[in-house]
């Protein structure tokens, strides 16, 4: 078994997903990636291969218990996971509904995907993340209100607070956890928001990196339980 | 903004290519510009304290130099390796160059190995939008290396080496800058007893300063991309400051460090305690809220800096400097002359 830190990195296959898995690749973390699309994933996966690093590619959806139980098992050969990054997610039904008419079901499966699954995904790695670190994707629009963005921005509200709980919750097993708003960037999952605008004045995902290299740099327990903006003007540590 | 409103002619002649002190000067010699709404006066920076009034406060930046340029070698052979900032735990952000004079960029790819002294490293990814910038991984500590075999971060209109101590400040205390905080580099022990004999007060930041950001390219300036800098102001500076704030007194930022870093620590009420990274970016669209002046070097065109000092005092009175700075034959640049920038 390498020697090398361990990621497991949901939704890799595209968009910051895939920029998160091109940092950590080139900072040789083995890596565990996935996405409901084979043929990307694959694809991504061959990208992001070097030398020095195991990739393990693992196709599914991250509402399917099956599907985190296979993640499990692979760090479970490891023994040990430095990361955790529940970046998967779905804007739900498209275009976007009301609240008021949003369908049921629909609404079920964008809190299965934006909060039970990552909450699902922590507890079974728990028993590998001490002294990791696990960081849930949310959104500007958890604290919005923005007409028709309320499926999926309460699911990241409640993904929010699932963070600081479980931050709080797991800080006796060193298991730090983290929430980001990347912020507005060009990516299918934006595009889908705005279907018919020109969304070209967006940075590309890339514009976080800098963000995630200070992310990544500060003690775990001085960032645990905080929420974080990438493309703020300001990036702390909450004293 | 467009970028043709930071356009002017600077002869290249007017550049300090040396320390003042090698010219058998001190430090406050060296020559100061005084502008204000009523217009410029020229002295030397020994006399800064005539034109502050008692109370005015000047907020400095106590980051000290790195000797930040390091010879490193890789299978293009040898290439300097100039550290812009410290992310910790060995990932540095830094500028890959052929040498001191040539710039890059050098055909580097990421995964690409290097090695500085007896420490490897690796490209790990360029910034974005800025790809001269690489974030680099050390494997190991590169601390004791950059003492060993570091030297100062300089450019081809610097003629000769100089110790590092040409690089520091009289208010240097916390290295950790690739390039000297230069707005503070005239000051001496003689003028800091002046400013404080007439009631100035003088409070410190920390912000370590990348190496130097080059030309505007983009037509919109606020397009232009800023690599973000890790600053801190302690709970004594943001009193003296709100507490100057609240009595009506001056805050004078000595270099755009400190203006970004006081502007970052505004949170529309007051200067808070903080310490962080700063994206801060101060156009003429954002505005500054706390730093009523500034003292400063002149500053390139086509740069971000000069949009800083707009917002300040205004296009067209910088412009108006600027004219009277290249009719006098000021110098540019860390070791030339100064410039007191007074918004009234």
């Amino acid at each position: 078994m390498s020697n090398n830190k361990l990621a497991v990195i949901t939704g890799a296959s595209k968009g910051l997903g895939k920029i998160l898995a091109e940092w950590l690749s080139a900072q040789n973390y083995d890596l565990i990636i996935t996405a409901r699309g084979a043929d990307l994933l694959a694809q991504t996966a061959s990208e992001l291969q070097t030398e020095n690093i195991t990739i393990h590619s693992l196709v599914g959806d991250v509402s399917d218990a099956n599907h985190r139980a296979e993640i499990a098992s692979i760090v479970q050969s490891y023994g040990q996971l430095d990361l955790l990054i529940n970046n998967a997610s779905t804007l739900g039904s498209l275009p976007m509904p009301t609240l008021a008419e949003y369908k049921i079901d629909a609404l079920k499966n964008v809190f299965n995907i934006n909060v039970i699954a990552p909450i699902a995904l922590v507890q079974v790695l728990r028993p590998y993340l001490s002294n990791g670190l696990v960081i849930n994707l949310s959104s500007d629009a958890a604290v919005g209100g923005y007409a028709s963005w309320g499926g999926y921005g309460a699911s990241k509200a409640a993904l929010d607070l699932a963070s600081i709980t479980l931050a709080n919750e797991l800080a006796d097993e060193n298991i730090a956890v983290v929430t980001v708003d990347p912020g507005d960037m060009r990516t299918d999952m934006h595009q889908d928001a705005f279907p018919n605008e020109d969304i070209s004045d967006r940075p590309m995902p890339d514009v976080t990196l800098p963000f995630w290299a200070w992310l990544l740099g500060q003690d775990r327990e001085l960032i645990t339980g905080q929420r974080f903006q990438a493309q703020a003007e300001l990036w702390q540590v909450q004293s | 903004m467009k970028r043709e409103a930071l356009v002017f002619d600077r002869p290249e002649t007017l550049a300090a290519t040396r320390p003042i002190i090698e010219r058998g000067k001190t430090k406050d010699d060296i020559r100061l510009m005084v502008s204000s709404s009523s217009g410029h006066h020229h002295t030397v920076f020994a006399n800064l304290v005539d034109y502050l009034q008692a109370g005015d406060v000047l907020v400095v930046n106590n980051s000290a130099t790195l000797p930040a340029s390091l010879p490193a070698q890789s299978k293009l052979g040898e290439f300097r390796l100039n550290l812009s900032t410290n992310y910790g735990h060995g990932l540095w952000l830094a500028e890959p160059r052929w040498s001191f004079s040539e710039s890059g960029p050098l055909p580097v790819q990421k995964g690409d190995r290097f090695s500085v002294g007896n420490v490897s490293g690796r490209f790990i990814a360029t910034f974005p939008n800025l790809p001269r910038l690489w974030f680099v991984q050390f494997e190991s500590a590169i601390e004791s290396i950059i003492a060993q075999i570091g030297e100062a971060i300089r450019y081809s209109y610097v003629e000769n080496r100089y110790e590092l101590s040409h690089y520091q400040t009289v208010f240097a205390k916390i290295a950790g800058s690739a390039e000297m905080p230069s707005a503070a580099y005239p000051f001496t022990d003689k003028v800091v007893a002046s400013l404080k004999r007439k009631g100035i007060q003088i409070a410190d930041i920390t912000l370590h300063t990348g190496v130097s950001s080059l030309e505007v390219e983009v037509d919109t300036i606020e397009d232009h991309a800023l690599y973000p800098e890790p600053f801190c102001i302690s709970e004594k500076t943001a009193q003296i400051v709100n507490k100057a704030k609240a009595d009506r007194q001056r805050i004078i930022a000595v270099g755009t460090t400190v203006v970004r870093s006081l502007e970052s620590a505004w949170d529309s009420q007051e200067v808070k305690a903080v310490s962080g990274f700063t994206r801060l970016y101060i156009h003429p669209k954002i505005g500054v809220n706390v730093v009523d002046g500034l003292i400063t070097g002149l500053h390139d065109p086509v740069t971000s800096h000069l949009a800083m000092l707009y917002t300040i005092v205004g296009e067209k009175r910088i412009k108006e400097d600027y004219q009277e700075a290249v009719k006098e034959g000021y110098l540019w640049h860390e070791f030339g002359d100064s410039h007191l920038i007074l918004r009234s």
